[in-house]
């Protein structure tokens, strides 16, 4: 039986966590660990990899839907993910028909008033 | 700066081995925690032949298997950003794999937004395995900004 609407919360995403992405991924551009490349860019500070974002959803997905049933999986990036910043991931269920089941997604940063860092779309078999 | 004349350009192929400490090690990156990532035993129970690869592990075959650069992109890291990502899934990725990776750029489009002119550029990358079955096909999208946040002197 799959929920409906589904909803878990990660983090709140550490320097560390971004490291260990960019370790992980092999993705070194800078701009994700080197504060002082970051913000000579412009940038506040480093920020996470958008696939970190991407990759921390499809852990909810594939948890959600079953990894194994999982055939299509799409995300736009929206805004950026800040260190300290935790991950809000949902889906709900936008088609069913008993064999094949999409699903709309996003992810917000949690707070007060949540901020859309990333959207996306699922698609698994039943 | 026209990036026109990219579009259907072949990225080289290259072959990737899947190891399961990578897989271990990617999947804990995704803070996933489904033993099948982690276990053998337990992937064996779900009827996986190694520890099973998390769905954006396509990342890491992309950055660690590639030849290194950008595939002639020439891209300045200051003015890049992802743009989107597509994964279409055909066949599980496990531990002991060697996946051939081939690649083309699929599309350049140019856009005006919130951060001013931009470049869109799709690549397209297939997946196939050692029995010569795709096991997946990833189409990813660079956002190339015509200005680095730091030249325009606003937030980004």
């Amino acid at each position: 039986m799959i929920d409906q609407i589904a909803e878990r919360t990660f983090g709140p995403i550490t320097r560390t966590d971004i490291v260990r992405y960019a370790g992980a991924g092999g993705d070194f551009n800078p701009i994700h660990h080197d504060e002082v490349f970051a913000t000579a860019a412009g940038y506040p500070s480093v920020f996470a990899h958008g696939l970190l974002t991407a990759g921390v959803l499809s852990t909810f997905v594939a948890d959600w839907l079953g990894l194994a049933n999982l055939r299509r999986f799409s995300v736009r990036y929206v805004d950026q993910v800040w260190p300290g910043d935790s991950l809000v991931t949902r889906g709900e269920v936008v088609s069913d028909d008993g064999e094949r089941i999409t699903a709309r997604l996003t992810v917000h940063v949690a707070g007060a008033d949540p901020r859309l860092v990333l959207t996306g779309e699922a698609e698994g078999q039943r | 700066m026209s990036r026109d004349r990219l579009v259907g350009r072949r990225l080289p192929t290259y072959t990737f081995v899947v190891e399961a400490g990578k897989v271990a090690e990617f999947a804990a990156a995704v803070l996933a925690d489904d033993p099948v990532h982690f276990d053998a035993g337990a992937a064996a129970e779900t009827g996986y032949d190694g520890v099973v690869a998390p769905p954006t592990f396509s990342a890491a075959a992309q950055s660690w298997g590639r030849p290194a650069g950008d595939g002639g992109l020439e891209l300045d890291l200051r003015r890049v950003l992802a743009g989107g990502a597509e994964w279409e899934y055909r066949a599980p990725i496990v531990a002991g794999d060697t996946l051939t990776v081939t690649g083309e750029i699929v599309s350049v489009e140019r856009k005006s937004g919130r951060r001013g002119g931009m470049t869109l550029i799709t690549r397209e990358n297939r997946f196939v395995n050692q029995r010569d079955d795709l096991a997946l096909v990833v189409r990813s999208t660079l956002i190339e900004l015509d200005d680095a946040p730091a030249d325009k002197g606003d937030e980004a």
